[in-house]
């Protein structure tokens, strides 16, 4: 196997010799990575400030004295540009209104009934009326979901809180029964349930465009120009060709697989969102990181297998990209079903699925659960299935048909 | 040493290369039953039009292709057993095969010459012959893709006669070349002769065989139609020159020629 490790050699140095290649392979896709996210972090950022520093634009009708007084003492005054009116003056322009709220120019419509005074006292000295108030609001735009969102938690409830204490007293006794809460879960799952279902996914997706972006041009690439036969005539043995490929496929990939992973949590913390702290918070014990390894090596065994026979078969890096995008498709889609997984038990016979297998063990890695049948089934069959698709490769070398097209 | 025995080659036509070559046949016939021996110290010329067989008959020899029937021996060894010890003792000069343009040509000197079991210093010392011979200094570390189609050549060359094989095998060695780049080529191919090596070279120009090869076989429709020294050939066919007797070959046989393609 020593000519396989010149053929690695060489392979290596075909990127890293080159500083376009390593700038395109390497260095863009971190950039523009960090680039969007950052990006979408600061548009994500400005737009919330934006909706947080808007003064919502609201209209109520048939407001108490009551009403103005609970919105000067909770400061509603002060956020909302109100217009008051009473049920006349709403009447002759309510299809304005409306139309307004619909096309976003204004966000709130309060109207409170007509004998809502006569209702809340009726309620409050214990009678059965309840005071209606209607509110239109259009959840479509951010203004007016918000303007509601926040009428609702300030004004309603407030008054809410208020009707209810005058006519029960104290108002806890409502809640009937007192529940206690306490939330048990495995410290390992702590704040890292975000990231045991975004890693495997990411993982499995992007080791595999890895190995697309080098492997393709490393066989069919090479087949099309007509220098992978140089090497078929030289005094080597098909067979150290193909490992030298593989190997230097694997290599070249895992790399890009790692820049991106990288990229991708630099990315996450200065899009600064809380959905994705979970980056930061999780932490790999010793094991937790040789397994973590194994199952990744075991998946670019197999991903450079995969593409690998694929640019074999292919005459061309054309035919070999369109053969290999439905299977990105395949693996896309088994890395986001571990997403939705639920329940406490997933057999082993899942584990031995390739690709969807060793993402329920990269999931389970995450969370300090992989037990060990289920790490053995996973890394195995993938291993065992990226000899066999490599002695296949190896064979598809001797073949004068696929490499000659003859 | 290079023997071929009753070499036939057939390929299996799918549906789109018999539609490309216009023929219900399931199978094309590249080669048949062609025999002929080329000996150390000797110029053998390989002639015939294209698609006549002779690139098929090449690749045999390198080992790149398997034969159908029949077997091709180089230094001894036959290329479908010792696949491995012939790829040992040849070096196979097509324009199909090309080197990789992202590296210099120094690069691949040192690579291919590792590739084929060599040492260091006998790297280094093949380099200053060949990279000599051929003026590739003054372009050794410019990368492939920034040569010209000359240079290009000159490195192929200098690349695969790197562990100073016992046979060459060029597949139209000229083809491409300006007259200065051609006419180097073709002096180092003589050369190679003048070294007792076995150098077998396959062309469709007939005035390059006559003033380069000591021995010719001619192959038209897969069959080698005749074989023997310049000389020979044009007593044999009563012709004053190699086109000349060419051209009557191939009347004499186009009709079973258009006959076999049907």
């Amino acid at each position: 196997m020593k000519k396989s490790g010149l053929i690695i050699k060489k392979e290596l140095f075909r990127i890293f010799g080159d500083r376009k290649m390593v700038f395109s392979l390497y260095v863009l896709p971190v950039v523009i990575v960090i680039v969007i996210y950052s990006l979408m972090g600061r548009l994500i950022g400005s737009m919330e400030k934006d909706v947080t520093e808007h003064k919502s634009v609201i209209t109520v009708v048939n407001a108490s004295d009551e009403y103005k007084q609970l919105a000067a003492q909770t400061g509603y005054d002060s956020i909302a540009e109100t217009t008051y009116l009473d049920s006349k003056q709403f009447a002759d322009r309510q299809e304005a209104l409306e139309k307004e709220i619909h096309d976003g120019d204004s966000d709130l419509i309060v109207i409170f009934e007509d004998d809502f005074n006569a209702a809340q006292s009726d309620y409050l000295s214990g009678g059965s009326s309840i005071p209606g108030i209607k509110i239109c609001y259009n959840d479509t735009e951010r203004y007016s979901s918000n303007a509601y969102a926040v009428f609702s938690t300030v004004i309603i409830d407030t008054y809410k809180t208020t009707l209810l204490s005058g006519r029960y007293g104290d108002v806890s006794l409502l809640d009937a029964i007192n529940v206690e809460t306490e939330n048990i879960c495995k410290e390992e799952k702590a704040n890292t349930e975000f990231i045991s279902m975004m890693l495997p996914y990411m993982i499995v997706m992007m080791l595999f465009a890895g190995v697309m972006s080098v492997g393709v041009d490393a066989i069919a690439g090479e087949k099309e120009r007509g220098t992978l036969a140089s090497m078929l005539i030289s005094p080597v043995k098909r067979r150290e060709i193909a490992v030298g490929k593989l190997v230097s496929m694997g290599i070249l990939s895992g790399i890009s697989a790692i820049v991106y992973c990288i990229s991708m949590i630099i990315a996450s913390h200065m899009m600064g969102t809380d959905t994705l702290e979970g980056f930061g918070g999780i932490s790999f014990n010793a094991l937790q990181i040789v397994e973590l390894l194994l199952v990744m090596l075991a998946l670019v065994f197999l991903y450079v297998g995969i593409v690998a026979l694929i640019s074999v078969i292919s005459t061309n890096t054309k035919t070999a990209s369109s053969a290999i995008s439905p299977i990105y498709i395949v693996i896309v889609l088994a890395g986001m079903c571990t997403m939705f997984r639920s329940g406490s038990k997933t057999s082993t016979l899942q584990y031995m699925i390739p690709v969807y297998g060793n993402a329920l063990a990269i999931s389970d890695i995450c969370s300090n659960e992989l037990s060990l049948i289920n790490f053995v089934a996973s890394f195995g069959i993938t291993f065992l299935i990226g000899v066999a698709l490599t002695l296949t490769v190896a064979r598809a070398f001797e073949s004068e048909k696929l490499m000659f097209n003859a | 040493m290079i023997e071929i025995n009753n070499l036939t080659k057939i390929y299996k036509l799918n549906a789109k290369k018999k539609k490309e070559l216009k023929t219900n046949k399931d199978v094309k016939i590249a080669v048949n039953d062609v025999s002929f021996t080329a000996h150390p110290g000797e110029i053998f010329g390989l002639l015939g039009p294209n698609g006549a067989g002779k690139t098929t008959t090449l690749r045999c020899v390198a080992t790149l292709l398997r034969p159908t029937s029949g077997n091709v021996k180089v230094c001894g060894y036959d290329t479908v057993e010792d696949g491995q010890k012939v790829r040992d003792s040849i070096c196979f000069l097509t324009n199909e095969i090309k080197l990789d343009e992202h590296f210099s040509t120094d690069y691949l000197f040192n690579f291919f010459g590792k590739l084929k079991d060599m040492t260091d210093e006998e790297i280094a010392a093949r380099k200053e012959e060949l990279f000599g011979v051929f003026g590739i200094n003054d372009f050794k570390d410019k990368k492939i893709e920034e040569l010209s189609t000359g240079m290009k050549q000159k490195a192929s060359i200098a690349v695969n006669l790197v562990n100073d094989p016992e046979v060459v095998i060029f597949d139209e060695p000229t083809s491409g070349l300006d007259i200065v780049t051609a006419k180097a080529v073709l002096d180092y191919l003589k050369s190679l002769r003048e070294k007792g090596k076995t150098v077998i070279v396959s062309t469709h120009i007939m005035s390059e065989a006559e003033k380069l090869c000591d021995k010719i076989a001619m192959i038209i429709g897969g069959k080698k139609v005749i074989e023997g020294s310049i000389p020979e050939v044009l007593e044999q066919t009563g012709m004053p020159d190699l086109e000349d007797a060419f051209f009557k070959l191939y009347m004499e046989n186009q009709k079973e020629n258009e006959e076999a393609a049907k």
